[in-house]
């Protein structure tokens, strides 16, 4: 090949990933990403609300604060946690159970703001610092919903808001400094969607407890989701191999089936369909619901037909 | 043009980081096994799972700034583990009991306790850490911690006993059978109140 044919090659690669990336479209995947993230985070404060002050308290909690936090300061000192909000509230006579007590209102307030669409910028950014303080000071007791919202509020905030349906848009007349990377924001979020999924799926494809169903058994059984009894659980035992390379294909199909116009729609509602599954199946109700609120803000919003949806907020720069 | 280039640079390491912390958990699952795949892949996938960790830093001294800010990074972005939830297999699960021992002669048992069902699953994810800390000291340091939280709701406890097992799931066939879930005690530790535990 010759350096003309190299460069022709290169340039028209840069011009597909560019219109890739940067896709026209418009906000309604961000007025879905914003609202489900201010029920998620709701919902996450008042699951909480009366255990809140126990599992983050340094002395006097289920387990001491200050261990997770100095824990943490030796992989990264600089990763938010509510030591510094303590810390700071020490300077002006403030306790620990009244820092922490408005952490969560605040935590509380950001997510129905979200929900309304107020401040969307500056709620976004304090949900995410919050939640995150939260996860990280108690970092024995997050789990795989910490990781989840912390993501989904983390391309929140970086998004262009406000969309169209928020409050700031309507009533306060503000508008998105940078509507050109909506579309860019939303394939973040497709794309590590399929990082997720395939991931996931290519790890239980690795156990041999998936593809014969065992690893269903155990998972329904298992304290504390074992909220189906067994006894019934029994009566279906004849799904579980079944259920089992389900999940299995539709995990690690995800990055292959979610892009086809034929596809996604079927692999959109099989995942959906899963994470409700677990939640009801398994009480992991905040686990599903975050899920279901990514995957139906990244690859839902062109299905779920918003009404007096105009194409884009604003022409996509022309690339020269 | 120019904010876009910046975004396609981010999203370009974005995605590396994703992908190392992604391959690297992978990687390990295969190391520390069972898995179907060969016993050979086990080795493999030591070596691999070492050089996807030099990739994400982690082969330099804690206190190295291109450590501490690519883990902080990894932090604030949600993405400092890996994806393989109940993968490749579901583990069995652990319990804490504790023993209470009173002035009297007197034997309570009690295990530690909160409110709701979300911070019951959040307790359990507490006591798989425990499980499956190789470090023994940390172990009793949180099982401490917990003991702490008991004995602050029965005061006039002499000496706690903490009993720390694990549960082993029957299969279907088994529980059919008749079996149900097992309890073998891993670790037992013995706390003195007479100034807290």
């Amino acid at each position: 090949m010759t350096t003309r044919g190299v460069v022709n090659h290169a340039s028209l690669f840069k011009d597909r990933l560019v219109t890739f990336l940067f896709p026209i479209g418009t906000d309604s995947w961000l007025t879905l990403l914003r609202l489900g993230l201010g029920l998620q985070v709701i919902f996450y404060s008042l699951s909480l609300r009366n255990d809140w002050n126990y599992l983050l308290s340094g002395a006097g909690g289920l387990i001491n604060r200050n261990l997770a936090e100095a824990l943490l300061s030796v992989e990264s000192r600089f990763t938010p946690r509510l030591g510094w909000l303590l810390a700071l509230a020490k300077h002006v006579g403030l306790d620990e159970h009244i820092v922490l007590s408005a952490a969560w209102i605040c935590l509380l307030g950001a997510g129905c703001a979200l929900v309304f669409g107020f401040a969307c910028r500056f709620c976004a950014i304090l949900a995410w610092f919050l939640h995150l303080c939260a996860a990280k000071s108690g970092g024995f007791i997050s789990y795989g919903v910490d990781n989840f919202m912390t993501i989904g509020l983390f391309y929140l905030m970086l998004s262009p808001l406000p969309d169209r349906y928020s409050v700031d848009w309507r009533l306060r007349e503000l508008r998105p400094k940078d509507p050109q990377l909506l579309g860019f924001w939303r394939r973040v979020l497709q794309l590590h969607l399929c990082v997720i999924y395939f991931f996931s799926g290519l790890t239980k494809c690795l156990g041999s407890g998936w593809w014969d169903g065992s690893n269903i058994w155990r998972s329904l059984i298992r304290p504390p989701f074992n909220i189906i009894d067994p006894e019934t659980l029994v009566r279906w035992k004849y799904l579980f191999p079944v259920a089992g390379i389900f999940i299995c294909l539709l995990e690690i199909g995800y990055p292959f089936f979610i892009w086809n116009d034929k596809t996604r729609k079927i692999w959109l509602i099989g995942i959906c369909a899963m994470h409700a599954g677990i939640g009801f199946m398994m009480g992991m109700y905040l686990f599903a619901l975050i899920m279901i609120i990514l995957n139906v803000a990244a690859f839902g919003s062109g299905l779920v037909r918003f009404r007096r949806e105009s194409p884009s907020l604003r022409p996509q720069e022309v690339v020269p | 043009m120019r904010t876009k280039y910046f975004c396609v640079a981010w999203f370009v390491l974005h995605f590396l980081v994703i992908m190392s912390v992604s391959c690297r958990d992978t990687l390990r699952s295969v190391a520390e096994g069972p898995t179907i795949l060969p016993r050979w892949s086990k080795d493999f996938s030591q070596k691999a799972e070492a050089i996807a960790s030099v990739a994400l830093g982690q082969d330099l001294v804690v206190s190295n700034p291109v450590r501490q800010v690519l883990a902080t990074y990894l932090h604030v972005a949600g993405i400092e583990s890996g994806y393989g939830y109940f993968a490749p297999n579901v583990p069995g699960t652990y319990k804490l009991t504790f023993e209470l021992h009173y002035p009297d002669g007197r034997i309570e048992y009690a295990r530690p306790q909160v409110s709701s069902t979300a911070a019951a699953l959040r307790l359990t994810g507490l006591l798989d850490q425990i499980g499956r800390t190789k470090y023994d000291a940390l172990k009793e340091i949180l099982v401490k911690m917990l003991a702490q939280s008991v004995w602050r709701e029965h005061r006039d406890v002499k000496t706690i006993r903490a009993e720390f097992g694990s549960i082993s799931l029957p299969s279907l066939t088994e529980f059919q059978q008749g079996k149900r879930e097992s309890y073998q005690t891993l670790y037992t530790y013995d706390f003195s109140l007479t100034q807290g535990p």
